[in-house]
């Protein structure tokens, strides 16, 4: 269909929530493409929730839009949403497949459908014996197995996962990413929400941090690393140079048992030559360029924006 | 649209199916119809197996016993024509004390008859002596017998004064042996109750009933009304009237209650009459209730473990409460028809006199069913506002309970609505939404006129009344399902109604 092979772009314009005198989003802009693993990041209450509520449209914004494919949100017709809320929970006394299939009817998918995607994914999840369980027998781990599958069991065109990751084991983990680079290549959007940066930094191709209601910073992951590189190195020696530290144009920014992060200051020193020095007198175990983790970049832009 | 009927058929299935659903389907209202009507039955299905023994102490020696048999077997027999009660007189014949006073009340007696006999001769001698003139001495004879005739009446007239203080004596003596007597046979349950006659009874119209259980209205009403027609044709008697005459007077009435309806008149009976209704307005509220705690558990539910964040984005909300009202109201009309079902059977197999009771029809069946279905839908609106608004079971409960309580207010009136059922006290409370069905659905069968203006009125009033709850609730609803943990202060539900 030309549809999907159209970009898929879903946008949010300058969009305001309060909740009585509390301001949760102020002014917040962002753009998802299809086809990249948007991460919507930022610490608790930074107001994510909110907005997934808002592209869920379980929540309207105070002013401002949130368009997919430049037609309003509210006026949508015929587009499918996929949502896992971070709170986990489905009908305790129901079964597997009767709640799936529920799920996947309110998404307009046939009930004969729904239940051959709902037993393909249950089966592509191992946890197909537990078609016919009911949900509080089962043990935390498949109740949130099962949560995804009601989530884009229906191919959804717009997918937001909160906290995805958290309570699954690393094999599982792994599944569940399979899934989603199968769904990404559908060039469909994908928005996964998480407090979690190193989780982040490894799945994410975007990242959009909010903090206080606002967008601190918002762009490719490599964009962002690129941005905050600090011409930093890392070096980490056989024994001890203590000399380093008294080199002209050398920075140290932290020193551990034999290792430093240093940066290179403008001056006569050029790195060749640091690295020669530095052979001479000591065997050189590790030398890298120091890349610094989303994990700092935020910490950094949030202690900024706290001390502004 | 289609999402409503996707709810509310999930709704639906998921809940007929369970075990408390058929529960309160199949074997509550059996339970509950037996509760209420289990003391009636026993009351009036007394197994009166045995004739009831009823002892007289009659002072009035008018020989009272007869004629109490008599009326009693006029009015009063068992299933199987046998006598249902038994009047003996309670003899003291063999108590030592009374025959003391009875031996000399006899010595008093026969003293006063032989003086009275002496007497008697003297008055004849007297007038003997009147008629012979020739007799000699006549004047002296005449005389002396005269003196004769004083000195024996004064005798006479001491032991008449002596013979009626005597008998007062016996007879307060007779009274207390005889009732000791009796006393002894009542406690011996030989006796199941024993009446007091004084001698002056029919003037003071004082009869005492002594017995065991005086709570035993029917015993104690039966006894008076046979005893007011005894008092009443011993009167009558004193007033020389043939006793033919008064026998004609005296048969027994029967007053047969007939209930004016459009189509013609109806043997009217009070427990048919009362309880039926009574019945309906509880199966009603159960079903409302059975219904409408299922919608406030599940939303209750959802709330609690946020599947609810899930179906709000796939459905919008008022979709999401629309469909639960659609699915557990449906649920609730299953319950109403499993019950007029059941109602259909029995009266087919002859269980209930459908042709005794004139209400069960199906113009009122339907009526049943309207006015379930508006009850639902409004307090199924409410029922989903409180689910939403609240944090936890605890408080649902309580509001839920103060429901409830509004809800059956109407059976509280019931005896109010029997009596008169469009009174306009009743009349106005059944205008008001909350208690509109349960009023309507006892004043519809209870009612001598049709109601057709109170019935289309209140329905209107209904479907106004819901329309303005289903929009105040499905704007609580949206706002307060996405809270958790935290109660709404009314000031915030304020503001959600109010908002755009």
């Amino acid at each position: 269909m030309d549809k999907k092979t159209e970009e898929n772009i879903l946008e949010v314009r300058e969009v305001t929530k309060n909740f009585k005198d509390t301001l949760v989003l102020n002014g917040l802009s962002f753009q998802v493409r299809g086809g990249e693993t948007f991460g919507l990041l930022g610490p608790n209450g930074a107001g994510k929730t909110t907005t997934m509520r808002m592209i869920m449209n379980i929540l309207r914004p105070d002013s401002g839009e949130i368009y997919f494919n430049g037609m309003p949100r509210p006026q949508l017709k015929g587009v499918h949403f996929g949502y896992l809320p971070e709170e986990r929970g489905l009908y305790p006394r129901a079964r597997v497949l009767d709640v799936l299939v529920y799920f996947g009817t309110l998404n307009n998918m046939t009930p004969r459908n729904a239940e051959v995607e709902a037993i393909r994914y249950l089966d592509r999840l191992g946890i197909i014996e537990y078609t016919d369980a009911r949900i509080n027998e089962l043990s935390k781990g498949i109740q949130q197995k099962i949560q995804f599958i009601a989530a884009f069991l229906h191919d959804p065109e717009v997918l937001i996962l909160d906290e995805p990751f958290s309570g699954l084991d690393p094999i599982n983990q792994t599944v569940l990413l399979e899934i989603l680079e199968e769904y990404k290549a559908k060039n469909k959007i994908l928005i996964i929400s998480t407090h979690m940066m190193e989780q982040a930094e490894k799945i994410c191709d975007h990242i959009c941090l909010i903090n206080q209601a606002q967008v601190v910073i918002d762009g490719p992951v490599d964009a962002i690393r690129k941005q905050f590189r600090e011409d930093a190195y890392y070096l980490e020696l056989e024994g001890d140079y203590p000399v380093l530290k008294t080199l002209e144009n050398v920075q140290i920014l932290e020193e551990g048992k034999n290792s430093y992060k240093f940066v290179l200051k403008k001056g006569t020193l050029s790195l060749a030559e640091l690295l020669k020095r530095v052979e001479e007198k000591a065997r050189i175990r590790r030398f890298e360029v120091f890349e610094p983790s989303l994990h700092d970049i935020f910490i950094r832009l949030i202690q900024q924006q706290a001390e502004e | 649209m289609k999402n409503l009927f996707r709810v509310a058929r999930w709704e639906f299935v998921t809940r007929i199916k369970s075990r408390s659903f058929l529960f309160n389907t199949f074997v509550s209202p059996f339970l509950f119809a037996a509760v209420i009507t289990l003391p009636l039955f026993i009351f009036n299905m007394q197994p009166q197996i045995s004739t009831k023994l009823i002892g007289v102490i009659d002072l009035s020696g008018l020989n009272i016993k007869e004629e109490l048999q008599r009326e009693l077997n006029r009015s009063y027999r068992l299933g199987n024509r046998s006598l249902e009660y038994m009047v003996m007189n309670v003899a003291v014949g063999n108590s030592p004390v009374y025959k003391q006073m009875a031996n000399k009340y006899q010595e008093i007696r026969s003293r006063l008859d032989s003086v009275t006999n002496v007497y008697n001769q003297i008055k004849e001698q007297r007038m003997q002596y009147y008629k012979n003139r020739r007799i000699p001495n006549r004047d002296y004879v005449l005389r002396s017998s005269y003196e004769k005739l004083q000195n024996t009446r004064d005798e006479k007239e001491l032991i008449q004064i002596e013979l009626s203080r005597f008998k007062t004596a016996l007879d307060s003596v007779y009274k207390r042996e005889a009732q000791r007597m009796a006393d002894s046979l009542l406690y011996t349950d030989v006796l199941n109750a024993y009446l007091v006659f004084q001698p002056d009874f029919a003037k003071t119209g004082i009869v005492e009933f002594h017995t065991k259980n005086p709570g035993d209205l029917r015993e104690i009403d039966r006894f008076e009304k046979i005893l007011q027609t005894i008092i009443i044709k011993k009167r009558i008697l004193d007033d020389q009237i043939p006793r033919s005459k008064i026998q004609k007077w005296f048969r027994p009435i029967h007053v047969r209650r007939y209930q004016l309806l459009p189509k013609g008149d109806q043997e009217w009976n009070f427990y048919v009459q009362f309880y039926g209704p009574l019945i309906g307005v509880f199966l009603l509220f159960m079903a409302i209730f059975t219904a409408g705690g299922y919608v406030f558990s599940s939303v209750l539910l959802e709330k609690s473990n946020r599947v609810i964040e899930v179906l709000l984005s796939y459905v919008n909300s008022s979709q999401l409460m629309g469909g639960k009202i659609l699915g557990l109201g449906s649920l609730g009309l299953v319950q109403i028809l499993s019950w007029i079902a059941i109602t259909a059977l029995m009266v087919a197999g002859g269980l209930l006199p459908a042709d005794k009771i004139s209400y069960l029809n199906m113009q009122n069946a339907l009526y049943f069913i309207i006015y379930f279905s508006l009850g639902f839908l409004f307090y199924g609106a409410i029922f989903v506002t409180i689910g939403s608004v609240s944090a936890s079971e605890y408080d649902a409960q309580q509001i839920n309970q103060l429901l409830r309580t509004i809800a059956i207010f109407p059976v509280l009136l019931s005896l109010l609505v029997l009596a008169n059922p469009n009174a306009p006290l009743i009349r106005a409370l059944s205008y008001i939404p909350f208690l509109t069905p349960s009023f309507m659905i006892m004043r519809i069968p209870l009612s001598s006129v049709p109601i057709t203006f109170d019935i289309y009125a209140t329905i209107i009033l209904m479907v106004v009344s819901i329309i303005i709850m289903i929009w105040i609730s499905g704007r609580i609803f949206r706002m307060s399902t996405l809270m958790v943990g935290k109660k709404p202060t009314p000031q915030e539900i304020w503001s959600w109604i109010k908002i755009k």
